[in-house]
């Protein structure tokens, strides 16, 4: 059903793309044909997969940090009135500073290091994770807690088969914004402080006026990005809301 | 307020017993607010009772306290079995006013829940809620998820999920009040073909009188909060009733008037 939309949408954007690289000159819109040519290129010589990894390792580490302080963080707000009030600021303050800032504190304080990137992209995320929980714990439907309680199901089970199931579609969906801006940061820090990644080839490239590199640098990350997306958290997620599948009520008139 | 006692008597001629039940609910300024005033009644083993009596009196709180499910009250509840059985407390089930089905749970997996704390196999626990989705008409119906199921549908999943722990009480909190009259009229005839299959004891709390008076044979009215049993009413006619029955319509006709009476 949404496999022709999909494959529309893509087939549009690389003829918008295509359209574009006709208009203006290769070092501003380089062609599809050239950047594909370069990012084979670099997969060939290996150095994609050098910085790639690098980054991808910075990325995984700074969503497990901010998946661990944005659940902490969130599941006090949602549970205690306390909990809410103190940590309201921080995540305003957190939602507010721009990820930049971090990361330039960050790398101040730690030094050019993997350590340092990965607190900054950690920090800068944890904000919407938080929020996300946060909302999550306040909409868990009581009624079907004490309709546990009415039939005796232990406090351990009711967690496990009660309300963690109504987490986790605000998790995942925390989880994926997440990488999203786990992504974006982690680029800026290699950008400005580090010697490996695709933010710092694209720097790299930037310094050479190559735009052909930076657009294959961009492409090969993004189709990472989306065999991620596509054979990792999809999956996950239909077989998690596979009961929600099975309805059919259209919201537009076919 | 002062802990009630809510324990087992032991056998005795009724399986459920209330004594001068009170309970009041602290309101956030801290005042009390009575919502049960010395409630008592008997329900006797394998009867049909309901309690009738308009929205918001209390009516829920008595089956909350009855199955426990809050202690704060003054007086004596006591639950029992019957002479000569094993079980010293009577299990309850307990049917609520909407289905609360966890909806990422298939129909069979949400009348496996309360069974699944017990020791047993998979495979007899999937026997008995299959036995009871049969008993409410589920058949077949086992592996869809709650929401592709109408409301009616939800609520018999419920009941399945209710009667699959074979318990001794039945307790009903409004159940068929969501729905339409017709489903509900359907569900109505099917309660009662299932209580005269299962001999269960039922507690059926509503506001509304002729289903009061067509699933019951003891009413106990219960007056705005706080709320106390006005009046008792025993119904001595067969089983399987008709609606449409004069006589259940005199029945209804009088209670009319004694709710009238209430008001004034």
């Amino acid at each position: 059903m949404s496999t022709i939309p999909r494959i529309l949408s893509i087939v549009a954007l690389a003829l918008l793309w295509l359209t574009l690289s006709t208009l203006f000159p290769p070092t501003i819109v380089p062609g599809p044909v050239p950047v594909v040519k370069a990012m084979l290129q670099n997969i060939q010589s290996g150095q994609a997969f050098y910085h790639i990894y690098k980054t991808l390792l910075r990325v995984v580490f700074g969503l497990i940090l901010t998946m661990i302080l944005g659940v902490a963080a969130g599941t006090i707000m949602g549970l205690y009135r306390k909990g809410e009030a103190f940590l309201d600021a921080w995540v305003t303050v957190g939602l507010t500073v721009p990820a930049i800032v971090y990361s330039i504190i960050c790398l101040l304080w730690f030094g050019l290091n993997d350590r340092a990137a990965i607190l900054a992209i950690g920090i800068s995320a944890f904000p919407t994770v938080a929020i996300s929980m946060w909302q999550g714990i306040k909409g868990i439907d009581v009624s079907l807690v004490s309709m546990a309680n009415a039939f005796h199901i232990p406090k351990p089970a009711i967690v496990r088969k009660i309300i963690f199931p109504q987490l986790v579609p605000h998790l995942l969906g925390a989880m994926r914004y997440a990488l999203g801006i786990c992504w974006k940061i982690c680029t800026t820090v290699e950008l400005i402080g580090m010697s490996s990644g695709v933010g710092y080839m694209m720097n790299y490239w930037f310094g050479l006026f190559s735009m052909t590199q930076v657009f294959a640098w961009t492409l090969s990350f993004l189709l990472v990005m989306f065999a991620i997306e596509y054979l990792l958290f999809k999956p996950i997620e239909n077989r998690l809301t596979r009961w929600r599948s099975g309805l059919t009520v259209p919201l537009v008139a076919q | 307020m002062a802990f009630g006692t809510h324990g087992t008597a032991g056998s005795a001629v009724s399986t459920i017993q209330l004594r001068n039940v009170s309970k009041d609910f602290i309101l956030p300024d801290g005042k009390a607010l009575p919502v049960l005033e010395s409630v008592s009644f008997e329900i006797a083993p394998q009867t049909f009772n309901s309690i009738l009596g308009p929205s918001g009196c209390g009516k829920s709180t008595i089956l909350n306290l009855i199955a426990g499910l809050d202690r704060r009250f003054s007086g004596d509840i006591s639950l029992s079995m019957p002479a000569g059985s094993k079980a010293e407390q009577p299990r309850i089930g307990f049917v609520f006013q909407q289905p609360r089905l966890l909806n990422w749970r298939t129909v069979i997996e949400n009348v496996e829940l309360p069974l699944e704390q017990e020791a047993g196999e998979r495979k007899a626990r999937q026997a008995l809620a299959r036995k009871y989705l049969a008993l409410v008409g589920l058949s077949g119906y086992e592996t869809y998820y709650p929401l592709q199921l109408s409301g009616g549908m939800q609520q018999r999943a419920a009941i399945a999920r209710a009667l699959v722990i074979e318990p001794d009480v039945l307790l009903m909190d409004e159940p068929f009040s969501g729905l339409d009259e017709i489903t509900a009229r359907k569900m109505r005839s099917e309660l009662m073909r299932i209580w005269q299959e299962t001999g269960k004891t039922i507690l059926f709390v509503t506001h509304s009188i002729s289903e009061s008076v067509f699933l019951s044979q003891q009413i106990l009215i219960v007056s705005r909060r706080p709320a106390t049993i006005f009046k008792r009413l025993l119904i001595d006619l067969p089983y399987p009733r008709q609606y449409g029955d004069a006589r259940l319509f005199e029945i209804e006709t009088n209670l009319m008037r004694d709710f009238l009476g209430m008001e004034e």
